[in-house]
């Protein structure tokens, strides 16, 4: 795993992405984690930290009416998604075949009996790496987690 | 935990402001005898769609666990709502 990071450190050197300076700190910072806690894969996951909160900023432009831009700061808590995700759990089973078969009829090939709490847990903890940026001359937006 | 209270905020365009704090603490108290009046019932039904109703009980308290630390504001000109729980 260390190997691989190493990897891609020197890659990013290659590519011009990041400069020499750059790419010595980072390497230093891979064999001090590696020191202080060993690089057992199996405990990386859990090092990193779970972010709590997902977040999402939008500011978009003044308005032709002028009545300001318009901005929106939204905070929900990770526990509350996992909750959220989880009530799919909840549709009976009758239910979930006749949303299977509305969906075929749209051309959508997916099964929610499919969908196991274990696949939502690991989609929640792969949100937290998700950041989005959108900058644009009429808005803004960003979605991360914290 | 659940949240305790909750801030709501809101102003309207002609600068109007109005400021609210929500004691939720005594609303999940007031709330607690309807819940438990109502507990056979939602057996019931849970019983009658054949969802489990531990699970599902399970889950609404995490829903409302999962509810402390929501914040949602929205601002447009001079017009904003708030609301934030603790």
């Amino acid at each position: 795993m260390m190997n691989e990071h190493r990897m891609q450190i020197l890659q990013m050197l290659s590519a011009g992405q990041i400069t020499a300076e750059e790419a010595e700190r980072l390497i230093a910072a891979l064999e001090n984690g590696r020191a202080s806690g060993g690089s057992d894969e199996s405990t990386e996951p859990t090092r990193k930290a779970r972010p709590k909160y997902l977040r999402v900023l939008v500011e978009a432009q003044e308005h032709d009416h002028g009545d300001g831009p318009t901005k929106v700061n939204v905070r929900v808590p990770m526990q509350l998604l996992r909750a959220g995700v989880k009530l799919t759990s909840l549709i009976p089973a009758q239910a979930r075949d006749q949303v299977n078969v509305a969906l075929r009829k749209q051309g959508v090939q997916f099964d929610l009996n499919q969908i196991k709490p274990e696949n939502l847990e690991e989609i929640i903890d792969q949100i937290g790496d998700l950041t989005v940026d959108v900058d644009d001359k009429h808005a803004k937006v960003r979605v991360f987690c914290e | 935990m659940i949240p305790f209270f909750a801030f709501v905020s809101f102003r309207n365009r002609r600068n109007r402001s109005f400021r609210l704090w929500i004691p939720l603490f005594l609303v999940w108290l007031l709330l607690l005898p309807v819940a438990i009046l109502l507990l056979p019932l939602f057996f019931v039904l849970c019983a009658a769609e054949k969802v489990n109703a531990f699970q599902a009980r399970a889950i609404f308290w995490q829903i409302l666990t999962g509810l402390k630390g929501t914040h949602v504001e929205v601002a447009e000109g001079q017009a904003s709502v708030l609301i934030h729980t603790f």
